[in-house]
């Protein structure tokens, strides 16, 4: 009853933060109409605000007719694929406490990675896409040695270290991007087309781009969670986060645990991008970090680091996100919208003292409740 | 190839550019001194730079005076500092969750800001004209002596202002009730709350002037160093920021010795991708920046360990 309570109150927080994102997000998107060069009346503006959320929150799976949007909801799973990957990679480095922030250079790195093996290997259909996967899980595994090694020798922050890291590995692979493996007799930067061995291909071909990965990234959704919550490195992941000295002191490897949680993000974010880039794409074409890592962030969030909830809080989020290039089409919104929208549920989601009060009363209550009925009990 | 480059990083206008580049590194940085003095990380540097540079520039814009749109920037700093403190000590958000919201505002905000304000996309482009720019300031007698003048003189106001600042903040942190009571607090928040500091108040104060300086940065970006917003114009000195503070050992003087460093890496960068022959690593120059980031971060850490170590076993052998 007690513990029922609780998860109630805690759903209840996690919908008011987000109800309170998007009710940010509405203030502005008004504010977009209001501002606009044509000068609306106040009643259009209002109307226009209510057409631009009925695109952002029903749009992305029902038409204007109101009819279910299939094709739609592919697609949103398709969205789905690299940002559960560098979700479930910031809930393992974030477990351990490690605010490791080079998701967003390893799915650059793993996607190019991936490319080049896809490029130039010459294999069978099948295998081919799985080494191509596995050199890019390998190749960022061992970038995210850096950051965490120079964690553990040296104490130096990983979240500095890993910022900056993102940095340099989009300018190496831009560089091996535009000077050596660069398809010239193309109008824009991108490398050859992947032979098609290594293709990931789609579950349904319909041009969803629902491929594969999808179901690769669900299995790792499951692997994650068993890992960290079946496995005693897992388990140490946890208790370093919850601990570090407590860890320490109980005899645990704590250098090492930290070092393991970033290899194993690094692996997982990497993965992320070779299956991306794999599945989505002919050839390589990235020309700028390409922000699944800080997507990965909040998703993290969402989920409270359970690796269970990942593909909830990145359905949520893809969605969302499709909400938002729709309303950037048809009513002319930004869609940077998003980012605003989570930003707010980066604040009000993870603060722990949100509705706070409400949850003091909800103890109280509940411990009055087990009073009485204990001195009922005495009584009988 | 060598000596070319040598020719061109001999000169003055090498050294005017290294103190051009270094100053928006430089406030950002003294930003981090203060905050991480109080024992706050602020990793919102970056967002805050990018937004109040949006703002500061347009407020300059509306009204034709740099000053006003510096003033706003700073405003805008503070706002931001205070709003990452309501969410960090009142609400109990992690103050780094915090800092990535603030970077995202700042990143994907802007550009929403700017449609919304005045119907552009990605760039200020036009708005800025030679009168809103930060003026710059020729100082008599001096602008006459080689190599001093490119250090000392003819750099904008905010130049001035953000080398002069280190000597504020060292004020400020080591003369002062308030600074004494930032320290405090930082060292050990529950100490200080035992004597009656108000633990909370002074970490608002202090993530406050931290956003302070980290809207002088965006003010110097946008209404002197780019002549306009752009999106990728911060590019990560918020960060490197962040790296010079942990590099200067949190010292406001030490701060500004790395952010000279950083400063100088990339003055050099800049020239480099100048350099013809040198094209096709354009891209890997770019990265200097941040490698000597890393780099010295590493040095730093290395050199803290290894004193440690001398200093265990010098009392052992007491």
């Amino acid at each position: 009853m007690k513990d029922k309570r609780m998860t109630l109150f805690n759903f209840v927080r996690g919908a008011a933060a987000i109800l309170i994102s998007l009710a940010v997000g509405t203030v502005f998107i008004f504010l977009t109409f209001a501002l606009a060069e044509k000068h609306y009346t106040f009643g259009e503006c209002l109307e226009n605000t209510g057409e631009a959320l009925r695109y952002m929150l029903i749009g992305p799976l029902f038409k204007k007719t109101g009819d279910f949007n299939t094709m739609g909801l592919f697609q949103i799973l398709a969205a789905m694929i690299p940002i559960t990957f560098t979700g479930l990679a910031t809930c393992v480095m974030f477990s351990a406490n490690q605010f490791n922030l080079a998701g967003e250079g390893s799915v650059m790195a793993g996607g190019f990675v991936a490319a080049l093996c896809g490029i130039y290997l010459k294999m069978n259909t099948g295998l081919h896409a799985v080494v191509c996967i596995v050199v890019a899980a390998a190749v960022c595994a061992l970038i995210m040695l850096i950051p965490a090694l120079l964690k553990v020798k040296l104490g130096a922050s990983e979240m500095v270290t890993s910022l900056m890291m993102n940095y340099v590995i989009m300018y190496v692979v831009l560089h091996f991007l535009n000077v050596h493996f660069a398809d010239r007799s193309k109008g824009s930067t991108q490398t050859f087309p992947f032979a098609a061995t290594s293709k990931i291909g789609e579950i349904i071909p319909n041009g969803s781009k629902l491929t594969w990965g999808f179901v690769i990234a669900m299995v790792f959704v499951v692997l994650t969670a068993l890992f960290m919550y079946r496995t005693r490195w897992g388990y140490a992941i946890r208790m370093i986060g919850a601990n570090q000295s407590f860890a320490k002191y109980s005899g645990m490897k704590v250098g090492g645990t930290i070092v393991l949680s970033q290899v194993v993000g690094g692996m997982l974010a990497g993965m992320g991008g070779g299956i991306e880039v794999m599945g989505r794409f002919n050839t390589f074409l990235w020309k700028e970090l390409p922000g699944y890592g800080w997507t990965g962030v909040t998703i993290a969030i969402l989920a409270k680091n359970n690796p269970i909830f990942v593909p909830l809080a990145a359905f949520f989020i893809a969605y969302l996100n499709k909400g938002c290039s729709l309303m950037s089409t048809y009513c002319n919104v930004p869609s940077e919208m998003i980012d605003i929208i989570q930003a707010a549920i980066f604040l009000f989601f993870a603060a722990e003292q949100f509705l706070s009060g409400y949850r003091q009363k909800l103890v109280v209550k509940n411990t009055r409740a087990d009073l009485m009925k204990t001195a009922e009990g005495r009584k009988a | 190839m060598f000596s070319q480059l040598m020719s061109m990083v001999l000169t003055e206008d090498f050294l005017f550019s290294i103190i051009r580049i270094t100053a928006p590194i430089l406030f950002a940085a003294l930003g981090a001194v203060v905050a991480e003095k109080a024992g706050v990380t602020n990793i919102g540097l970056e967002g805050t730079m990018m937004i109040s540079a949006l703002l500061g520039m347009l407020v300059s814009y509306w009204t034709q005076s740099w000053v006003l749109g510096v003033l706003m920037a700073v405003l805008v700093g503070i706002l931001l500092g205070l709003m990452m403190g309501f969410f960090n000590l009142k609400l109990k958000t992690d103050i780094i969750l915090a800092g990535i919201a603030v970077n995202m505002l700042g990143g994907g905000g802007t550009i929403f800001l700017l449609n919304m304000l005045v119907h552009m996309k990605g760039n200020t482009g036009s708005l800025s004209s030679a009168n809103i720019l930060i003026p710059t300031i020729n100082i008599p007698l001096i602008d006459r002596i080689p190599v001093l003048r490119s250090l000392l003189s003819g750099h904008s106001v905010l130049t001035y202002v953000a080398f002069l600042s280190v000597l504020l903040v060292w004020i400020l942190l080591y003369r002062t009730s308030l600074g004494l009571n930032i320290r405090a607090v930082g060292e050990n928040a529950n100490a200080a709350s035992s004597v009656g500091v108000s633990v909370n108040k002074i970490r608002y104060i202090a993530i406050g002037i931290s956003g302070a300086f980290a809207g002088l940065g965006g003010a110097f970006m946008s209404m002197y160093y780019s002549q306009g917003w752009n999106s990728g114009m911060v590019a990560g000195r918020g960060f490197i920021a962040l790296a010079a503070q942990a590099m200067g050992r949190g010292e406001p003087v030490g701060a500004m010795l790395s952010s000279l460093l950083f400063g100088l890496a990339q003055a050099l960068k800049n020239k480099v991708t100048g350099l013809t022959g040198l094209a096709s690593y354009n891209y890997l120059v770019a990265s200097i920046p941040y490698i000597v980031t890393i780099v010295g971060l590493v040095i730093y850490a290395a050199s803290t360990i290894r004193r440690a170590k001398r200093h265990r076993k010098a009392s052992e052998e007491k």
